[in-house]
């Protein structure tokens, strides 16, 4: 065998390898793939050849899904809620995390365990307190009390996240704007935040993604049916499931609720692969 | 910038800390004091009972069974998960792979589930007649089980649900940080004759350590959770026959079915400390420099 | 629920200012319940007293049956009050949803506390937070003063409802349950529908040569099982084994009849009369595996015809029998069944409008809402005569006609409400029983520990029947 500057791969290792990548993706993608699918089968197929294609294309199921659960309406629901509460989780969790990450002072050690002892309590104990809390502010079922309590439950990860993430950016730039004059929070704002973009974007993400799915909250603090965010309208389809076996309205109804997430990621993918790139590496 | 530092630092803190103060830790810390009580969670009675409810919890078979379980968790799904994004991430960015991003976007498609969604898939996954993994057993010539059905077998399936939802975001993690080594370092080490799986061991895997450490806290944290995914697809559930019962069922259970809000509540206390005495070790290991400013 | 007048929310701001805890701490934080006064004067036309101006809070599971039969019954309500607004909500996760307002002493004034996760009863009573029904039992019914709505009931599920004699809650479906098959495969085999338990067997055995599987159960949940099992039990052991069970009778599950029961249903697993695959299947799947005719025999509710109809073939005719005997030395007749209410309806004690809430559930009763009820939930209602010309499926009349077939003879255990962790242990323990993991004898074994251990709680209020 002779030295070459590049090591050369022997075939076999790199063909095994990618069949181990392909594999992954399959069984990654099948459940999927099989949900969106079933969402165009009829009722009776699903359950007796639950991986044949459909015999037709059931459209009928996504009107169901659409119109009698009022998907489309709790879907706008979810949209102002969830929107809202990850803006204000980012802003309030990026100042957070910035002092924390990046001044000393006294108790700011048991600020950061604080936050962090939120993410390490069953959320359904805090249920039945927390409506009290809601209530007393007079918040009980608004679309405002609902934006406050996603963001709170949202902070103690974001600030997790972004409180390494601060730490790992490079201090050179702010020092310079340090020494052109520049306030703390002129700093925070004019410097580190655009900095911090990719992690935030990359924490942002998956803040989405965490309230878009959240159940529990909702179900104990927006209890009017006008109100309803799109988690409780799939529930109104999963226990139609259970009794009346309608599971293509089911799929019809996740898959409706699937793709405007899934391709929300598809198209940011780069940037929170970049976001998290920064976020990882110091 | 010394004397307008404190202000700035207060004038960042007010805010979030009240809103979490308000709608977190209070009603945490209130929970807290029920578990003190025998409230039953359909009224506002309850009597004081000290510290009675933490004393049953080392008598109840059910949450010594799911403490098992719940251990078990512990020990498998961080470390399964770990071992194959750590595979899958080197495999992706260490070779200059080609469609690299395609692979990382769709292994990033479970994460975009909600714990419902996922455990209605693998019913029809694992479900014994029918279901997707026998049909594939069956075409390679083994015969099928009845995985959620056998005591034996129940908690690896759901810890296998666990890992394929968990596994795409850390390959993410993992291929980012593994992208940012420098190349040279990989290179010499492969001059110097280490085989690939040599290579990831003793040179990668230091490099990215500490975002192994972050993992193991998030995968901790879900594996002593657990309660949605097993509610929703196991039988009974947590069966069969207590076989994947976890502690977030029993809590669950024993608040909203028994009507023991108090006990639940200690249950949860408890629960919450063996969670942050995890988060706090692998932590400390990992405490990094502190970078002050001004 | 959200509170709209200004006022009203300073208030009670004000009040949760002082944490719940606080509250609890005392128990005098929250107004005692107590039963209000009826708010208006009675009359004939209005015999509960209903104030013509007080709103109405209607919370309705919106499960299998829909909501649709409670608007119905809530329009009759308009009907009689006019100038009553009322507020309508069909929800799921009641138990969530109703805590809260519960515990903040301000829940609505009927609550259907129906499906997965609602309001445990039996603390409900405990902290006594519920209005007893017997002003609503005695009150003439809506379609002939002459009669009490008690009378119009079907037996037992007055009984049913009560808790230490006083009736909290009044279940507005009538369940059966029994074994169900297909009439249409019956014929076409010439099969009869087996009176005893050995010619249960039997049958089951000629089934698999046929290359059929005689029975599926809804495996993912074991307790669907645990009802042919019990019914059996109180066939062979009588209306004293059921109250011995109920009432935590030192050894009661070590009874003979008990174990006799429990051998049999061994015996199903032992000969392989159990599809394979069943103890994995959720209540959908093993019911559409049965809809499909790969199994012959299962058990169920009687629900059972209306869950399954978008998926029943054409000509399939399911029909519902009762449990065999276990021998011909039972205790109780053949014809007896197990038949109790579900639809659990409570008034809450410390509602605003009490009265309104019990003038709901009379109006709920009346023989228009009871019809309407049966036709559009497919499902019966606990007013004995809802059936009557109606125009039926091939199920529910054969439900009708079990609960004529019994009459006096419908039974129903309590242990399962009274003591929830007694059932679980019963549903875990007859799991293992059917894969063939736990013996007979290990069951009985289980099971009265676990009946021993919920005796020995004293924090568990204890119930007699």
């Amino acid at each position: 065998m002779t030295h070459s500057h590049r090591v050369r791969r022997p075939r076999p290792w790199t063909s095994l390898l990618h069949v181990a990548l392909v594999g992954w993706g399959v069984i990654v993608t099948l459940p999927l793939v099989w949900a969106v699918m079933s969402s165009f089968k009829a009722d009776r197929d699903i359950l007796t050849s639950p991986w044949s294609l459909p015999d037709r294309l059931h459209g009928e199921n996504w009107v169901r899904a659409w119109t009698e659960a009022s998907i489309g309406r709790y879907f706008l629901n979810s949209a102002v809620v969830v929107g809202s509460a990850v803006v204000l989780t980012m802003l309030f969790g990026a100042m957070v995390a910035y002092v924390l990450a990046r001044y000393r002072f006294p108790g700011s050690r048991l600020i950061y365990y604080l936050f962090i002892a939120g993410m390490a309590f069953p959320l359904f104990l805090a249920l039945v307190p927390l409506f009290f809390v809601v209530r007393s502010l007079g918040l009980l079922g608004t679309p405002l009390g609902l934006i406050l309590v996603y963001t709170a439950y949202a902070l103690p990860f974001t600030v997790f996240f972004l409180t390494s993430f601060f730490r790992t950016l490079p201090t050179s730039v702010a020092e310079a704007a340090f020494l052109d004059g520049c306030s703390h929070s002129g700093v925070f704002f004019r410097v580190m935040l655009p900095m911090a973009k990719p992690g935030l974007i990359s924490v942002g993400i998956f803040n989405f993604l965490g309230l878009w799915n959240q159940y529990l909250l909702p179900l104990a603090l927006n209890p009017e049916e006008s109100e309803f965010v799109l988690a409780q309208g799939l529930a109104v389809l999963a226990v139609r499931q259970g009794y009346a076996s309608d599971w293509s309205g089911l799929f019809a109804g996740l898959t409706i609720s699937m793709l405007p997430v899934l391709a929300a990621y598809v198209v940011f993918q780069r940037r929170i692969t970049s976001g998290l790139t920064a976020g990882a590496v110091r | 910038m010394r004397h307008r530092r404190l202000p700035f630092i207060a004038g960042f803190l007010v805010l979030p800390l009240t809103l979490y103060a308000v709608l977190v830790l209070s009603p945490y810390a209130q929970a807290f004091y029920l578990a003190l009580t025998d409230w039953r969670g359909v009224s506002a009675r309850a009597e004081f009972v000290g510290a009675d409810n933490f004393a049953r919890l080392l008598d109840d078979p059910q949450v010594l069974g799911a403490l098992k379980n719940n251990a078990v968790m512990l020990l498998v799904v961080p470390i399964a998960t770990v071992v194959l994004a750590l595979f899958l991430a080197a495999a992706l960015s260490l070779g200059r792979r080609r469609g690299a991003g395609v692979y990382r976007v769709v292994y990033f498609f479970p994460q975009l589930l909600s714990v419902a969604v996922v455990g209605v898939l693998f019913q029809f996954v694992y479900t014994p007649n029918s279901g997707l993994l026998n049909g594939v057993l069956n075409l390679l010539g083994i015969e099928g089980r009845s995985w959620l059905g056998d005591p034996s077998l129940a908690l690896w399936a759901v810890m296998a649900v666990v890992v394929w939802s968990a596994v795409g975001f850390y390959v993410v993690l993992f291929c980012a940080a593994m992208e940012s080594i420098p190349r040279e370092i990989l290179e010499a080490a492969a001059i110097d004759g280490a085989s690939a799986l040599t290579r990831l061991i003793r040179v990668v895997l230091p490099l990215v350590w500490e975002n192994v450490q972050v993992a193991f806290i998030y995968l901790g944290m879900a594996a002593l959770d657990g309660f949605a995914i097993v509610q929703i697809m196991t039988v009974g559930p947590g069966g069969p026959d207590n076989a994947t019962e976890v502690l977030g069922l029993t809590l669950y259970r024993n608040a909203f079915t028994y009507g023991k809000f108090g006990y639940a509540s200690a249950l949860g206390v408890a629960l919450f400390f063996l969670t942050l005495a995890l988060a706090v070790l692998v932590l400390r290991g990992s405490r990094r420099d502190r970078v002050e400013m001004a | 629920m959200p509170e709209n007048t200004p006022t009203r929310r300073g208030f009670l701001g004000l009040l949760a200012l002082t944490p719940v805890v606080a509250a609890c701490a005392t128990g005098g934080g929250a107004p005692a319940p107590s039963v209000p006064a009826a708010a208006g004067p009675t009359s004939a036309a209005n015999p509960l007293g209903v104030a013509a101006k007080d709103p109405l809070d209607v919370v309705i599971f919106k499960g299998g049956f829909g909501d649709d039969w409670a608007k119905f019954a809530e329009s009759l309500y308009t009907k009689r009050h006019p100038e009553a607004k009322i507020k309508h909500a069909g929800i799921q996760g009641v138990g969530q949803a109703m805590q809260p307002r519960m515990v903040a002493g301000d829940p609505p004034d009927v609550i259907d506390n129906s499906g997965a996760g609602a309001l445990d009863v039996a603390s409900l009573v405990a902290d006594k937070q519920l209005l007893s029904l017997e002003k609503l039992l005695d009150a003439p019914s809506a379609d002939d003063p002459a009669v009490k709505v008690r009378d119009t009931l079907v037996p037992g599920i007055v009984e049913a409802g009560s808790f230490g004699g006083v009736p909290y809650v009044l279940n507005y479906a009538y369940t059966v349950w029994g074994l169900w098959y297909s009439s249409s495969l019956f014929a076409k085999h010439g099969w009869t529908y087996p009176a005893t338990w050995a010619e249960m067997l039997t049958l089951g055995d000629e089934i698999k040569k046929a290359g059929l599987a005689p029975w599926t159960y809804q495996g993912k949940y074991p307790e669907y099982m645990n009802d042919p099992l019990l019914t059996m039990v109180a066939k062979a052991g009588g209306m004293e084994q059921v109250a011995a069970i109920d009432n935590l009778e030192p050894g009661a599950w070590r009874a003979d009849s008990v174990k006799a029961v429990v051998e049999a249903f061994a015996e199903l697993a032992g000969r392989g009369h159990i599809m394979k695959g069943s103890e994995a299947l959720s209540h959908t799947e093993a019911q559409t595996a049965w809809c499909q005719g790969k199994a012959v025999f299962i058990p169920c509710g009687s629900w059972l015809e209306a869950e399954q109809a978008k998926v029943t073939p054409a000509g399939f005719d399911m029909v519902v029998g009762p449990t065999p005997r276990l021998s011909d030395a039972d205790k109780l007749p053949g014809t007896a069944i197990q038949a109790a209410g579900s639809e659990p309806f409570i008034i809450p004690a410390q509602g605003k409008n009490t009265a309104g809430g019990l003038e709901f559930l009379r109006l709920m009763l009346a023989k228009e809402s009871a019809a309407n009820f049966a036709t559009t939930a497919s499902a019966m209602p606990v007013r004995k005569d809802a059936l009557e010309g109606l125009q039926l499926s091939s199920g529910l009349k054969s439900v009708g006609e079990l609960v004529a077939a019994a009459g006096k003879d419908a039974l129903s255990y309590r242990f399962p409400g009274w003591y929830a962790p007694l059932a679980k242990a019963v549903h875990d323990s007859t799991g293992e029983l059917l894969n063939g993991r736990v013996s007979a004898a290990r069951w009985t074994e289980r099971v009265q520990k676990a009946a021993d251990q919920v005796a020995a709680d004293a924090s568990i209020t204890k119930y007699k029947r």
